[in-house]
This record gives structure tokens, C-alpha cells and sequence, in this order.
């Protein structure tokens, strides 16, 4: 997948790298790795050319692959020491590294075991270890907590969280797992189809879906039609209802309508859509078109009225 | 409590009923209760409890302490410190070291390859591999061995059969039998079979090109490793067997300097066996994903055009086919520079020499090109 008209700015702390298939992530991550020249354009990494200085790059960066990147017939020391040796550290202090990046994803007294012998965490963690060998300032983790059981992703999740608090280091974390992105990063990268679909903190993203969710009793659709009225967008499945948060006296205005109607509303919250809801509004009725939070932030209802379907009050299709 | 009132210690009502101790001495003066009774905190070693368990400890003192034995038994008890239940914490530890620069890379990577042949932690090679190298490796020094023994028994005719000759330097790099059908093929296969096809099969190759180590640093190490191991029992055995003739025979500069050009000549020989056997066995592990179809095609193209080639001339008496057996072009080559009876007197050596060439490139750009189209992300 080619990447076209790419520009991003990624900051110190955790970033989330999403997409669907296909959208281009591992084109991206070659593509700041230095392994892939950029046919125009240009972009530097921790102050690295991407298209110059990839070897440079590569020394600053920790890379923890998808798919296993072990060898089964070595045991985990010999094999995170070997990754360090693959970057230029003397055998000895590879050695020592070894040690302690073991011990820091949990696999301290598991070193001297075959890696054929580990279950997937413990290959997820020994990856981890061969990437944090030489205390990277980015660490890129590609889909880390893919597979794993609960225990086992919440101690990658964990780790990783650990990385960015405790080591003070950056990760760039591609995964399909938004539950996981959302607990490690602070921003989101979103890529579809080459194209960069969206960027920015994930809380100024998710503030673009926010609703007021109500559960009526009695007079559910006097009260959809009330409020429609007075200009607010609502969704309505059966007795719950979704309103668009667009002004700070909504909930008084919502009251207001079920006043007006004589319809009861038993319940009313605010609800905040998780990162995965995020997703798909940005997938399905933002199209293509690059989107910082600031844009989607500053228009989000402009955005509902074009892209958005005619079910969720938008003009698509 | 309001902010600024003043903290007071805890008082006890006059009208409550002062609790007494259970056991008292005379010595000890009673408490005055009329003061204030003071928190107080616990000491280092806090005043055990009923509730306290009695340990290890305690049982000693009891059977062996050197007290009098009227101590409350509570004051005795050790107390053991619990943690929290977390027996593992988590700290990230920085490193500040310097990355060495790109030679040590190739050094690791060469390094790793070849001591694993003889050291574990490095490229887990197979144990048959391992043995059949030390076998092959003292295999190799035959010749040396029974020089040894002809100067040792001083037969002459025993030392013309196996001392250093012309002919003899030239089978022991180019021999067919046993040598070029048993020993150095089945090495080269054994060697390259999961050199680069493993990293495909395994992922590893992740592990290289994800670090500051390009297509041909990873792959000129890879060929220099397997050549360097082969170069061990072919060449250096060579060397040995050189050395025991001039050693156990006493020769002097005027036999080194007539027979050093035919050393020579066996040593160029071996050398481009080794390149071409690696050349070849490294294009078929690259374009494979296990380490038994490049072993076993290795072996296919060296024994089976030999066998081809002998097969069409003995029927047709035709000698064209040996231009597409390495072996036979080495040979060829080799008596050349050996400058011993050619076996294949139907066309130049020349012509095997262009032969090896087109061979090895053709492998070489194989090689190059599955290299370079190895991912990072997925295989």
C-alpha cells in the first residue's frame, strides 16, 4: 500500500497506530524504520532524514515485529543478547542488557529456557525485550498484545505503560486492539487506504461523538419529534435515544421536551464513545479526508450533516 | 476535625475502670493513670502478640537461649515482615552506553554463525551437523596422518602413495572420491541449508533489518560465515597436510620453493570450490523456507550433473555436459593450475572457468534479489 500525501507529526509520549487492513501501517513503519524510499517528500525521525539516514534511525529505535521474529532453537538470553549484538553493543554489555530487559517484561527467571518452550506472551515479552535492548527512545510495537491471553496482555499493556511513565521513552503502538491502544497512548495516528483519516489526542477525538444518551418511558416518539424540533439531532433505537451535545443547556432543553410531551425519562447520562466507536464514525462518515482533531473538533457537526448517514442525521447515503 | 483546632491525645474518662496488667513484679512501678496516656509508636521489633506466630526463632531460644526462662514467652517471638504480596516490581532501567559502529555488526553476525559450531549461545546448528563436521575435519586429514606414518616407518613407496605430490594436492581439495562425494558437498548442504531459509522460516530476519544492518552486510556475512567454516575443513586441513610433509620429512627451502606454486594451485582450487559450493547453496536457502529443500538441492546439482554428464559421455562420448557440473568445472580449473593429467581433454579449461563464472553470478543475483525482497513486516 503506497502512502500519498502523508503529513504527521508525531509527538514524545504513546501514539496509537490504527487503520484497517491495507490502510498502509506497515508501509509506515518501514517508511520511518528507513527501509523504504519515499518517492517524494521528506521527514525526519528523532532528527534523522528517513531517506538518508535510515541506519541512524534504526540504532535510536527498539522495533518489536508482529509476527515472531525468534529463533525457537535459542534460549531468550542468548537470543535478546544477539539482538543487542545486532546493533552494535559489545558482547559483554549486551549481555548485562540482556539480563535486565528480561527481567523488566517479567521473563527473569525463564532467560535460560529454549524460546520454542515459551507460550505466546513469553514470545511477545522476549520480542519486547530484544527491542528495549539499548533503551530506544521509540520503541514501535506492532500489534504487542496480538494473541495473548488476559494475564498476559494486561502485563504487555502494563509494560508498556510502564515504558512511557517510568522509562520515559516513546511508543508508536499499531494495533487493531482499541481497548489496548486507548489504555497505552495518548494519540491516535488513523490511516485508511494511504491517506492519514485522522490525528490528535484521542480525548479531543472522542469529544466529536458526544452525546446525551435518555431512556424513555411513555411518549418516546412525541418526544423525538419535540426535540427534533427545536433543532436537535437525535438517534432513537426503541426507548433510548442519543442526542447530539451541541450546547450546555441540552439537558435542560431535553427536560424541557419530555415536560412539553408528558413523557418520563427514567435515565440520562452522557455517554462517551470509546475509541472504537471513534474509529468507525471517523471511518464510515468521515471518508478519506484528512481530519486533525482540531478540524473535526471545530466542525463536528458539519462534518454529522455531509458524510454522516441519513439514519444518524448526516447527508450520506 | 475543623482545620486549626488543636490536636489533643486521647483521654481516658475517670469514670471508666482502669485496666490492670495481668502480670506484674514488684519492681514495677504502677502506671500513674491520672496522666494522659501517650500513642505511642511501635518499636523496630514490635512487642509481639498472642496473636503472634511462633517461628523458627522462637523455638531455639526456648530450647537453647541463654535466658532464665522467665520471660513472657510473647516477647520472644520474632516477628517476620511481610511485603505487600508482589513479588515481582517492574523497573525500567536506563542505558546510556554507545552503539559500537558498523564493523562490530558484521563481527556479531559472523561471530554468532561460527561459534556456534563449537559454543553454545550462538547459531544453534544441529547436532548431526556438528558431528559430521568433526568427522569430515579429521576425515580431511588423512593424508596428513599417513604421512605422518610413512615418515615414521620410512617406507618410500608408502610416502609417494600419500606424501605431498602433485597429484595429491589436488584430491585432497578436488578429489571425487571420497572427498568431493562424500565430505564436501554433504558439509556445504548441511551448512547453508537454514542459513538464510530459516530467517525466512522463523521470522529472524526481522530481527537483522529492523537494526542498522543492511541487505549486504546481512548476507556478505552470511556467505562469509558458511565460507570460513568450509575454508576450516577444506583449506586449513590442506595447510596441516603441507606442513606435516615439511615437518615429518625435514624438507627444506628448495622442496618449499619447487612445490609451494602446486600448493598454491590446490589452495586457489579449494578456494573457488568453497565459493562456488556457498554461492549455490545460499541462492536455494534464500528462495526456500526450510533447510532441507536447499541441502538436498545443493547435493541434486553438484552429484546429479556429474552423474548426468558421465552418463552422456560414455554413450555418446561427449564431454559438453561437464560445463553444467560445478564439480566438474572446478576439477577442471583445478588440474589447470595443479597442472596434473586433465581429465576432460575435449575443450579448454577456459571454458569451465566461464562456466564457474556464470554459475556463481546467476547464484549471486538470486541471492541478491530474494535478499532484498525479505521483509521486515511479513514474510
Amino acid at each position: 500500500m503506497a502512502l500519498e500525501n502523508l503529513n504527521l507529526d508525531i509527538k514524545k509520549g504513546a501514539t496509537g497506530l490504527l487503520g484497517p487492513n491495507g490502510a498502509g501501517k506497515s508501509t509506515f513503519l518501514k517508511t520511518i524504520l528507513g527501509l523504504i524510499q519515499a518517492t517524494s517528500g521528506e521527514g525526519t525521525v528523532l532528527g534523522h532524514d528517513i531517506r538518508t539516514e535510515g541506519s541512524a534511525i534504526r540504532s535510536r529505535i527498539g522495533y518489536m515485529p508482529e509476527y515472531d521474529a525468534l529463533n525457537p532453537e535459542m534460549d531468550a538470553i542468548n537470543q535478546v543478547r544477539y539482538s543487542g549484538e545486532l546493533l552494535g553493543m559489545n558482547p559483554i554489555v549486551a549481555l548485562q542488557r540482556a539480563h535486565a530487559s528480561l527481567q523488566y517484561v517479567g521473563l527473569g527467571e525463564q532467560r535460560y529456557r529454549e524460546i520454542k518452550s515459551f507460550s505466546t506472551g513469553m514470545k511477545q515479552a522476549t520480542k519486547l525485550a530484544c527491542a528495549i535492548i539499548h533503551d530506544p527512545e521509540l520503541i514501535i510495537a506492532d500489534e504487542p498484545s496480538n494473541g495473548l491471553d488476559a494475564t498476559a496482555r494486561e502485563f504487555m499493556i502494563n509494560t508498556l505503560i510502564n515504558t512511557v511513565k517510568q522509562g520515559d521513552r516513546s511508543v508508536l503502538m499499531a494495533s487493531h486492539l482499541m481497548d489496548d491502544v486507548e489504555r497505552v497512548c495518548d494519540d491516535i495516528v488513523l490511516l485508511h487506504k494511504g491517506k492519514l483519516a485522522a490525528q490528535g489526542r484521542i480525548e479531543d477525538l472522542k469529544a466529536i461523538d458526544r452525546e446525551i444518551e435518555i431512556h424513555v418511558w411513555g411518549g418516546a416518539s412525541k418526544l423525538e419529534a419535540a426535540m427534533k424540533q427545536r433543532g436537535m439531532k437525535v438517534r432513537r433505537e426503541g426507548r433510548v435515544m442519543r442526542i447530539a451535545h451541541e450546547s450546555e443547556e441540552l439537558t435542560t432543553e431535553i427536560l424541557s421536551c419530555a415536560s412539553q410531551v408528558g413523557a418520563q425519562i427514567r435515565r440520562m447520562h452522557e455517554y462517551e464513545a470509546s475509541l472504537e466507536d471513534l474509529f468507525l464514525v471517523i471511518m464510515e462518515n468521515l471518508g478519506y479526508d484528512v481530519k486533525t482533531s482540531e478540524d473535526l473538533f471545530s466542525h463536528p457537526i458539519n462534518a454529522r450533516k455531509v458524510d454522516a448517514p441519513g439514519h444518524m442525521g448526516g447527508g450520506a447515503s | 476535625m475543623n482545620e486549626g483546632e488543636p490536636i489533643t491525645p486521647p483521654q481516658i474518662p475517670q469514670s471508666q475502670p482502669i485496666p490492670q496488667p495481668i502480670v506484674t513484679t514488684p519492681q514495677q512501678p504502677i502506671p500513674n493513670v491520672t496522666q494522659p496516656i501517650q500513642s505511642v509508636e511501635p518499636a523496630t521489633t514490635p512487642m509481639a502478640t498472642a496473636e503472634t506466630p511462633v517461628t523458627g526463632q522462637t523455638r531455639m531460644e526456648a530450647a537453647w537461649g541463654s535466658s532464665e526462662g522467665d520471660e513472657d514467652y510473647t516477647e520472644m517471638a520474632s516477628v517476620g515482615h511481610s511485603g505487600s504480596g508482589e513479588i515481582f516490581q517492574q523497573n525500567y532501567e536506563p542505558w546510556r552506553g554507545e552503539l559500537n559502529p558498523r564493523w562490530m555488526r558484521n563481527w556479531a553476525i559472523l561471530r554468532h554463525h561460527v561459534l556456534g559450531i563449537v559454543k553454545k549461545g550462538h547459531r544453534p546448528w544441529g547436532v548431526p551437523t556438528k558431528i559430521f563436521l568433526v568427522l569430515v575435519f579429521f576425515a580431511s586429514l588423512s593424508d596428513a596422518g599417513l604421512t605422518l606414518l610413512a615418515s615414521l616407518i620410512g617406507e618410500s613407496e608408502f610416502h609417494s602413495m600419500w606424501g605431498v605430490n602433485r597429484d595429491n594436492l589436488y584430491g585432497h581439495v578436488l578429489g571425487f572420491f571420497p572427498r568431493n562425494v562424500m565430505y564436501y558437498p554433504i558439509v556445504a548442504a548441511l551448512l547453508v541449508g537454514g542459513v538464510i531459509s530459516e530467517d525466512r522460516n522463523h521470522g529472524t530476519s526481522a530481527l537483522y533489518f529492523s537494526r542498522p544492518i543492511n541487505r549486504f552486510d546481512y548476507v556478505g556475512m552470511k556467505y562469509a560465515s558458511v565460507a570460513i567454516i568450509q575454508a576450516v575443513i577444506i583449506i586449513f586441513t590442506l595447510f596441516l597436510y603441507y606442513l606435516t610433509e615439511i615437518m615429518a620429512f625435514g624438507r627444506g627451502w628448495a622442496w618449499i620453493i619447487d612445490t609451494f606454486p602446486l600448493f598454491l594451485g590446490a589452495l586457489v582450487g579449494g578456494v573457488l570450490l568453497i565459493i562456488t559450493y556457498t554461492s549455490i547453496g545460499l541462492a536455494l536457502s534464500s528462495v526456500s523456507k526450510g533447510k532441507f529443500f536447499p541441502g538436498i538441492g545443493l547435493l541434486a546439482i553438484i552429484l546429479g550433473t556429474k552423474t548426468l554428464a558421465i552418463i552422456v559421455k560414455n554413450l555418446f562420448d561427449r564431454e559438453i555436459l561437464y560445463l553444467l557440473s560445478p564439480y566438474d568445472c572446478l576439477a577442471h580449473v583445478g588440474q589447470a593450475l595443479v597442472k596434473t593429467q586433465p581429465t576432460y581433454d575435449q575443450y579448454s579449461w577456459t571454458w569451465s572457468l566461464a562456466s564457474l563464472i556464470v554459475m556463481n553470478a546467476i547464484s549471486l543475483y538470486v541471492l541478491s534479489s530474494r535478499v532484498s525482497s525479505m521483509e521486515v513486516t511479513r514474510e
